[in-house]
């Protein structure tokens, strides 16, 4: 049972708020709102001015115990210690990709409070010794290009961004860069690959970015959010950001909600928050009353939990990792009642089938087969080998491929066929 | 009609310059091209080799990878629908299927729209589902009510440039 912090009780979650300070104010976007109402660029004059070195920032980023927020919760801080010391071209690459079912906060952040993410890139920049560093953003994202690439203009003309910044010696660029459609150019080594001009392939690990990446450099390749959340850890002090969220999950997290439910959106929460009254009482519940079926609670790579396993679970990465799923993006997708896990599995499989860059031979036919049973057992021409298949195959997915798109697949469809096996039994032919 | 406009050279020799290698500039350059020309074809690389020294081989392989370059002349409009999960319990399937429908039943009547429909996966704007994108706008919640509504508006429009262009260049082969 985890324990739920009592200053949870009688709050909402816009009290916890954090990254989202800037939301509903008119000129959100805008520079000076950020330096006026957001204490912006305040962190990186506290790093430039007040005489820390990398090193303070690093320990200071790994003190707050930030975890990456792309997916794998790697903690932020250690990334940025592997990084080799000394001079040398390095890179910092945000990874603004977001492309995992369910998940669009990245999209909002860049939309609320884009500075967050300039101001975090030039401090982690400092911290790594980058002197270069990207946003390299879905090439659909139209809007967000333009808001990054605004942002990063208005940092330049403040003297955020450029030669020997605020006259502390230090020199930082930054562009944005945008994709042209490939899920798996979030996948990082896939990412860097197509900031080389290539098609966006994973690669084999190690060598890590960390040591080897872009053009052959040290290269940082993190998530917006991650990052755009480092100047207020710096402002404030890892103390008072560890006053949010869990021993284990400290901090707050933007959440996106999706599916039929009553209020959707993307909500700053304090981890370890309690994931039903998220749902309920922050998001109104289920549209029109219905019944919860089950919630895919980390994007759509995250298996699927049954209402019954949600029930007292928090929003932090051991509790949902506990109760064998993860936490993921923050994506949460609710399933009413009324809707076929059957259909669900189809329609997740043929994601992965489509998305899969089919380098790697259980990756590429796995998730073709996948797709083609559950398609073949939704139309009623299925029989109970195929459900057999299906977990063997899924089985054989797991942890022999290149990157981990293979795995995203496979979890989440073992879980269906495992945890809704009732359900799939009318459509088979025995 | 030149390859490229003298706008649209200029734009590729920034983006030629704009990064640390050469390469990296191939996605930047195919995307300046469709929003000049709607498309991307074999002259457009066999020119980004002989005049701008990237090699064809290293264009075709990002051409053919991504899913956002055309290598085919489109219609005016291409209108992607989001089909993955959270669009997908929100009725995407159902939008599809009257888009598609209509335009069926618009062609034959003799009155063909300048769309496309195309089913595509996560936009990422997954709470404002179903979510679409019509060229380069957003347009969220997209019932089927609401695309009808933005096919007659669209229809009523002044096609965009680079449709224009796609087809004046179509019809000036046609003659040759
Ligand atoms: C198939 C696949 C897709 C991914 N897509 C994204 C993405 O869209 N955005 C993202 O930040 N991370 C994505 N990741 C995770 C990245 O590889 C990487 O772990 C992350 O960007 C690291 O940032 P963080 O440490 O700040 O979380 C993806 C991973 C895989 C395997
Ligand atoms: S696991 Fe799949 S997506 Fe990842 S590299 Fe292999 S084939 Fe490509
Ligand atoms: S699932 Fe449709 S926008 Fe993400």
């Amino acid at each position: 049972m985890p324990v739920i912090k009592n200053e949870y009780q009688g709050r909402k979650p816009d009290e916890f708020r954090i990254l989202l300070g800037l939301e509903g104010h008119s000129n959100a976007r805008n520079i000076q709102t950020y330096i006026e109402k957001g204490n912006g660029y305040k962190a990186l004059e506290k790093v430039l001015k007040g005489g820390m070195s990398p090193e303070d920032v690093i320990n200071t980023v790994k003190a707050s115990g930030l975890r990456g927020r792309g997916g794998a919760g790697f903690p932020t801080g250690l990334k940025w210690s592997f990084v080799p010391k000394g001079p040398g071209e390095k890179y910092l690459i945000t990874n603004f990709d977001e492309g995992e079912p369910g998940t669009y906060k990245d999209c909002y952040i860049s939309e609320v409070t884009p500075h967050s993410l300039v101001e975090g890139k030039i401090i982690a920049s400092y911290a790594i010794g980058a002197q270069k560093s990207y946003i390299y953003i879905r090439g659909e994202f139209h809007n967000e290009i333009r808001w990054c690439a605004e942002a990063i203009k208005e940092a330049y003309a403040a003297g955020y961004l450029g030669e020997n910044i605020m006259g502390s010696g230090f020199t930082h660029h930054m562009d944005v860069y945008s994709g042209a459609g490939a899920y798996i150019c979030g996948e990082e080594t896939g990412l860097i690959s197509s900031l080389e001009g290539k098609k966006g392939q994973p690669k084999l690990k190690p060598p890590f970015p960390a040591v080897k990446g872009y053009l052959g450099k040290p290269t940082v390749v993190n998530n917006v959010e991650s990052l755009a959340v480092v100047p207020w850890i710096i402002h404030n002090g890892p103390e008072a950001y560890k006053k949010f969220g869990t021993e284990k999950s400290p901090g707050t997290k933007l959440f996106n909600v999706s599916g039929p439910i009553a209020r959707p959106g993307c909500y700053e929460l304090p981890l370890g928050y309690p994931l039903m009254r998220f749902i309920n009482e922050d998001c109104g519940g289920l549209i029109g009353g219905k019944k919860l079926k089950a919630i895919i609670p980390g994007g759509s790579s995250a298996p699927a939990l049954t209402a019954k396993e949600c029930e007292n679970l928090t929003l932090d990465y051991e509790s949902i990792a506990g109760a064998g799923s993860m936490l993921g993006s923050g994506a949460i997708i609710v399933i009413p009642e009324d809707v076929s896990m059957v259909s669900v599995l189809e329609n997740l499989m043929d994601f992965y089938a489509h998305e899969s860059c089919g380098q790697c031979t259980p990756c590429r036919e796995g998730t073709g087969w996948l797709y083609k049973i559950s398609k073949h057992i939704l139309k009623g021409k299925g029989t109970k080998t195929d459900m057999d298949r299906m977990y063997s195959i899924a089985n054989n997915m797991r942890g022999k491929t290149i990157c981990v798109l293979s795995d995203a697949a496979a979890d989440p469809a073992r879980a269906i066929v495992t945890k809704f096996a009732h359900e799939f039994e009318p459509y088979l032919k025995g | 009609m030149p390859v490229f406009s003298p706008e649209l050279i200029k734009i590729i020799e920034g983006f030629l310059n704009r990064y640390e290698t050469k390469r990296s500039s191939i996605l930047p350059i195919l995307h300046a091209i469709q929003d000049e020309k709607d498309w991307i074809s074999d002259e457009d690389v066999d020119t980004l080799e002989k005049s701008f020294g990237l090699s064809a081989v290293d264009v075709r392989e990002v051409l053919t990878f991504y899913t956002m370059y055309r290598q085919q002349p489109p219609k005016p409009y291409r209108f992607e629908v989001c089909k993955s999960i959270s669009c997908w319990l929100m009725g995407a399937n159902d939008t599809i299927k009257t888009l598609r429908l209509e335009i069926e039943k618009a062609e034959k009547e003799g009155r063909p729209l300048p769309f496309e429909i195309h089913g595509v996966e996560c936009l990422g704007q997954c709470g404002y589902a179903p979510s679409t994108l019509i060229n380069k706008d957003r347009h969220n919640n997209v019932t089927s009510e609401k695309a009808l509504q933005l096919l007659k508006e669209y229809s009523a429009k002044e096609l965009p440039n680079a449709a224009v262009h796609c087809a004046a260049a179509l019809a000036a082969k046609a003659n040759k």
